[in-house]
This record gives structure tokens, sequence and C-alpha cells, in this order.
């Protein structure tokens, strides 16, 4: 075993700190809460320029032929910094699924574009439900000639509405297994007949409505196979539980930092409240579960950069992290008193984004199943 | 980074595997192995010797010492799956291979050395050890102790008592730890640390059973009993580095220890719950109970990543301070959780006797309920473990 980074991964993480940190201050952040795109284009651009939206790709579509473990590394310092830019939407959820199912076709087309920052992809998938389930994807597409006629709605779309693409999963077939039957589109998220709304949230990171009324798509513009997309989409859940955990993972970090810094800093009874064993030891147990998130994480990373099925490593590690973002920010608003719960503090701007980090790439209860059926139960 | 074990520890896994299905009786009752200790003394000494000709015992120490120079990984498989498979002795009374021994080949004289470590080595009765730390008003506050040693000619004279000591009725030897000096500015200066013969006039060793019944724990007596000088280990007055340094490899084997033997204990817990039928449902189709179960495992995955990180550490040369506090309190953790959560889904059945026909799995659970407050209190309790991160990794002002 060997828990240590490569000198080129230590290098990665530590140009990435730097980068994000004068790049992305958190008033800025802020401030995209409660713009209407949400999002920093320049910081997109520059990204692009760094090499980190091609991170994984190979050179043939602009890439850098990075690991999946490198691409881990970046998105915990994304996670650290809250960086709002839609990497997670276009990156994990599809750019890493055209790799593996598109088309020669497709990917000579949409990766170079992808990694020049060139254009914002999403995955649409969620419905009523809010399940990632098989048996929950029941927006229709029926095929009239060559083409596929989408009809239905999704909810909980990151990033939609700034969207070039949307990756759509789409009921195509009626079968006894709900898993089969499922197709995977790539719809222009332009396209006639589309509606997308954003639906607010308390993280302010914008997610959308997405309502399709009998929008065109050709047989060319299905990812993997017509009818075995669930396939496709258990590969996108998979990578993007770790992705989404290692964001987690970094501002899990980044809470405990500024609360143990905060308890060293803040004097009550003439001395730093970090004095206080009622403190140290709230704050000793949360060191203790962002390091069970890190290893967990890095544990799951690793496997899938080196093509080991990952699944209950990754389930272990997803279903862990989302119990302790929450957990770590109700501990550091605590440490942190009144100035905890405003709106001039950090640390309120993580909690609020928990619920969005529990959620996308599945929640607990999800993960905990996945567990537990792999554990023969 | 690579989470996967090397050819050589898989293939002293599947080994020892081997040597436990080969070498333990059918239906093995294990109950309460927290206690590392198994009713049958002589069978316990049994195993610890064909262990030691397998070179298992102590394999991370120096072929000259009787070990075979196998990493700390290897070590930490080797603790894993003992622990796994309920082997009894492996770990001698515990002081001996994981503390003891260590800190005398960094602080021993090279005739102390020669005698004690082959001793440990043997796996022989001669090689068990105890160790003397906790006194009646030394306890989390161990600076405190007062048993003293005064030096006289050649010898020490050791007066004082000792409690809470594992295995003290077992042990040949006591690694204790005295006061040489009570002028001292900071009481955890003028602390010496020496090698008692338990045979030595003035020793006495009185049982205490713990609240179920069980002779793990002892109160020792010195009475003038005499040590010769050469019996003292590292420098006079200077003990408390040796101290700190024989708690953190006592804290660092808890973890791989625990993982083995809980992992063990929810694999029978899994095969319990699809075996049993409530409501003619299966336990195991209740989604409470497959949920609770799930995050059991996902506690003993973290458990086993914590293990492995600190051996990993150590095999680098560098020496892990707050890790292995960290590890002691998952390890209590994941026994409590393990604890609670068997014990739920045994339901009623889960107050039966562990020796009972009543108690399911061999009474696995039934013993980690009893025991793991105990374990929690052994070799450091949460709160102290927890001011030791919080000192020296988060860079808190010391509060004790």
């Amino acid at each position: 075993m060997d828990f240590s980074l490569t000198e080129q991964q230590e290098m990665l993480r530590l140009s990435a700190r730097g980068f994000l940190s004068t790049e992305c201050p958190k008033a800025r952040v802020r401030e995209l809460d409660r713009d209407e795109k949400g999002y920093d284009p320049h910081l997109w651009h520059r990204m692009a320029e760094l090499g980190w939206l091609g991170l994984v790709f190979p050179e043939e579509y602009g890439g850098m032929a990075g690991s999946f473990l490198d691409l881990t590394i970046l998105m915990e310092e994304m996670g650290r910094n809250l960086v709002p830019v839609p990497f997670f939407s276009t990156i994990a959820l599809c750019a890493l699924p055209l790799l593996e199912y598109g088309t020669p076709e497709q990917k000579k087309r949409f990766l170079p574009q992808i990694a020049k920052g060139e254009a914002i992809w999403t995955l649409a998938l969620l419905e009523s439900s809010g399940k990632y389930e098989a048996a929950e994807i029941r927006l229709k597409a029926v095929l009239r000639d060559k083409n596929y006629l989408i009809h239905g709605r999704k909810l909980f779309v990151p990033d939609a509405h700034i969207a070039d693409y949307i990756l759509v999963a789409a009921r195509t077939e009626e079968s006894k297994r709900l898993e089969d039957g499922i197709t995977l589109f790539i719809v222009d998220a332009k396209a006639p007949n589309m509606k997308i709304d954003i639906m607010p949230t308390i993280g302010g990171n914008k997610q959308c409505r997405v309502s399709f009324d009998r929008v065109r798509a050709h047989e060319d513009s299905i990812v993997g196979t017509a009818s075995d997309g669930w396939q496709v989409l258990d590969f996108i859940l998979q990578r993007a539980a770790v992705l989404k955990c290692a964001e987690a993972s970094g501002a899990c970090q980044a809470i405990l930092d500024m609360a143990n810094s905060y308890a060293k800093e803040r004097i009550q009874f003439d001395r730093p409240i970090g004095s206080f064993q009622a403190i140290q030891h709230r704050l000793a147990d949360m060191l203790i579960e962002v390091e069970a998130v890190q290893y967990l994480l890095y544990q799951a990373a690793w496997g899938i950069s080196v093509g080991l099925p990952s699944r209950w490593q990754i389930s272990a590690a997803k279903a862990k992290a989302n119990q302790v973002f929450q957990q770590i920010c109700i501990h550091a608003i605590g440490i942190h008193g009144a100035i905890g719960y405003t709106m001039d503090h950090d640390v309120g701007l993580y909690y609020r984004r928990a619920k969005a980090m529990e959620f996308a790439g599945g929640d607990s209860d999800i993960h905990r199943e996945i567990v537990a059926s792999e554990l023969g139960l | 980074m690579n989470f996967g074990l090397s050819q050589k520890e898989l293939t002293l896994r599947e080994e020892i595997r081997r040597f436990a299905q080969a070498e333990l009786p059918p239906g093995w009752r294990r109950t309460t192995l927290i206690d590392g200790e198994c009713r049958d003394f002589d069978f316990e000494v049994s195993m610890s010797r064909k262990l030691a000709q397998r070179g298992w015992l102590v394999m991370s120490w120096p072929e000259q010492y009787g070990g075979r120079d196998a990493s700390l990984m290897e070590q930490t498989v080797y603790e894993m799956e003992v622990a796994y498979w309920g082997i009894p002795g492996a770990l001698m009374g515990i002081s001996g291979t994981q503390w003891v021994g260590p800190c005398l080949m960094l602080f021993g004289t090279e005739e102390q050395k020669k005698k004690y470590l082959p001793l440990i080595a043997s796996g022989e009765k001669d090689g068990i050890w105890c160790t003397g730390y906790s006194e009646p008003n030394a306890g989390s506050d161990f600076a405190n102790i007062r048993t003293r040693a005064v030096k006289e000619g050649d010898n020490y004279i050791i007066n004082g008592q000792k409690i809470w000591t594992s295995a003290a009725h077992r042990a040949r030897w006591c690694w204790l730890a005295a006061r040489t000096d009570f002028n001292v500015a900071k009481k955890h200066h003028g602390i010496s640390i020496f090698i008692v013969d338990m045979k030595s006039p003035g020793v006495t060793v009185n049982p205490i059973l713990n609240y179920y019944g069980r002779h793990h724990f002892n109160e020792v007596f010195f009475d003038n009993v005499e040590v010769p000088v050469s019996n003292l280990v590292g420098e006079e007055n200077r003990g408390w580095y040796l101290l700190m340094q024989s708690l953190a490899f006592e804290r660092r084997s808890i973890a791989p220890m625990t993982y083995g033997n809980f992992k063990w204990v929810l694999e029978q817990l899994i095969e319990y719950a699809n075996q049993t039928k409530y409501k003619s449902r299966l336990l195991s189709q209740n989604p409470m109970f497959r949920n609770k179960l799930a995050e059991l495992a996902i506690d003993l995955e973290t458990l086993k990543l914590f293990a492995f990180q600190v051996a990993w550490r150590i095999g680098r040369g560098e020496i892990p301070v707050y890790e292995s506090s960290r590890n002691k309190i998952m390890s209590d953790e994941v026994m409590k959780r393990v604890a609670i959560v068997g014990a739920e889904i045994l339901g009623i059945y889960s107050q039966a006797d562990p020796d009972s026909e009543w108690a399911q799995m061999n009474g696995a659970v039934h013993g980690a309920y009893l025991g793991f407050p105990g374990q929690a209190i052994a070799a450091g309790t949460a709160e102290v473990e927890k001011s030791i991160i919080a000192q020296f990794k988060l860079g808190l002002p010391k509060s004790y």
C-alpha cells in the first residue's frame, strides 16, 4: 500500500490550490451565488488554458492524458473553494461517458470543444422522485423514422441554464427489467421546444427544471447503445459519486481549517476558546471524520484509476462524505457562534451547499443500499 | 497511491488462514477475544509457541532477536488476520510483543536485548510480560505515579502499588514505571522504567474481576522488591519519553486487531440476518438493518485504512504523532457501534450469557457488548486521545 501522491500529483494539487485561492476568493463565490448565471466565465476559460478541462482526455482531443486519480485531486481543490464553474456537470457527468462510450465522431466533435472551454454540458437524469434509480426514469423518447421525440420533464439538472448540450436519460422501451429500455441522448440545449427554468435552492448553485415538448434527437446523438443506456448511467454515477465526494472532501478540510483558526483567535473568558476541551474535542472529532472521508475517497478513486471493480468502495466513500460534510458544517457553525450564522461569513455558504453535495452523485440511502447489497445482505 | 496488498502480504494472509483452520478446534469458541485472552491458558501458550515457530509472533523484529525482518505492513496484515480468526496467544499477553520488545530495541542495553527479546520471540511462558503503569491515583493523569524506586548499592528497592495490570497473573516480567525522583519541577520528570522479575520476593498479585466476572486485570503490590540496577531501561529519571513511545506502539496495534476481530463479528451478523426471519421476512430484508449494517461496514473500512496508513508512515521512517490516537478513538467507536447494532439485531437474546446455548454466534456480539466499555478506557480514554489530537495535530493549547 502507498498513501502518497506522485510528484506530479503534488504539483497539480499545489498549483490548483494556489491558483484558486487567488483567482477565486470566497467573496466572488458569494457574489455569484446571487448572480443569474451563477458562474464565472473568465475563470472557466483560465481553467481551460491550464489544461484542467481536458485533464483526463487523450492528447488527440486536446487533453493531458491524466488519470482519474489526478482528476480527483483537482476536484478536491475545487471543492475546497466552492469554485463557481460548471466543471462537475461538464466533465464528471458528460465528458467521462463521452470518452468511454462515445462514437469516434462524437468524441472528435465534442471533446476538443470541451477541453477548450467552448462548450458547457450537463446531464438530465432525475425526475420527480429525485432518486438515482433506473425505475425512476420515466421521461419518454419515441422513435419516428430516424429521429426520436423526447417528451417529459427533468428536475435538479445542474447548470442546464448555461449549458450548450444536455445528455438526457430517456425511456425508449418498456421492459420488465427496469434497467432495460433506457437510452442516453445528446440534445442541443438551445433546441426548439425546450424550456429551462432555475429551481431556486438554498445553496444558490444553479439547478434547473428542463421541460421537453417533443424535442427531436437524431439516432446519431445516442451515447452508447439504444435501450442499454443504464450501463452508461451506472458508469457515470460511479464516477460522479467519487468526484462529488472529492469536492466534499476538499470542502470539509476548508471548513475544519476555518473552525480551527477561529478557535485559536476568538478570546472568551480571557483565553482562546480553542483552549477549552469542549471545543478541542469537537475539533478532534471533526478531524477524524474528515480524514475518514479522505482515505475512503482516495481508495475509491485509485480503484477506478487502475480499473478495479470499486462499486463498494465508491459507495462507502460517498455515503460517508454525505454524512460528514453536513456534520462538519454544523460543528463549525457552532464553534464560530453567531458570526457563523451571518451572510458575511463563509461557513454558512458551505452549510447551504451541503444538501447539493449530498444529492449530487447519489444520496446516502442509495449508497448504503449498494454497500448492503455488496455485503451480501 | 496504491490501496492493494502485495503478493507477499496476500500470501501471508492465506498462510494464516490455513494455520487457523488446521490448528484451532472445530467450532472454536471465541467469546471476548478483545480481552486478548483465552480461558485455557495452556492452549493459549501452545498457540503462541506455534506462531513463534512459524516466525510470525514478532515478525517485524530483526532476525537476530527472533523475528524475520518483516515490514510493518506485513505485521499489520498479520494482526488483522489473527484477530479475524481469533487465534489465541498471538499477542502473548500483549505487552511483550507489542511494546516491551520494540522499546527495548530502541532504548535497552545490549545485555537486555540479548536476554529478553529472544524470550518474548520464543512464545514460551517465560516471555510473557505485564505492564505496571496505572496506579490508584494515576489513571489518565499518569505522571502522578507514586510507586518509588530507591537506589541502594547494586539494586533499586521498589515500593508501591499498581492497578488494572492486565495479565499480571500470567506474566513472568513486569515493565514497570516508578518514580526515582520526587523533587522535580514537573511531575513527568523523575520517572524511570524497570524490568521486574515477577517471581521476586515482595511482589503480590491480587485479581480484580471485571463486571462480568472475568479475571483479566489485577492489582500488584511491590513491597521492598529488589531489582538489579542492570534492569533499569534507558536513563534514570527520563522514563517519560519511553512511556510515550510505548503508548504509541500500543495504540498502533489496537486498530488492526480491532479491525480483524470486528470484521469477523460483522460477517457473523450478516449471516445471521440472512438466515433469521421475523414476520416471514428475513432480517436482512429490513431496510433499517440493511442501512445500519452498511454503516458499520463503512466504519470498519475506515478503520482498516487508518490502520494501514499508520503502518505505511512508520514504514517510511516517519513517526506518527496524532494518528495512533485517531486510530484508538476509531477502534473504540467501531467496537461500540458493532456491539450496539449487533445487540439490536439479536433483540431480546442479546442479554443471554455469552457462554450459554442462548447466545447466538458463539457469543461474539454479547462479548463485544460486555467488553467495549472497558476496552475504550484501556491505553487512553477517548477524552485523553482527543486532547492529544487537539494539541499535536490541531496546534491548540494544552488543556490538561
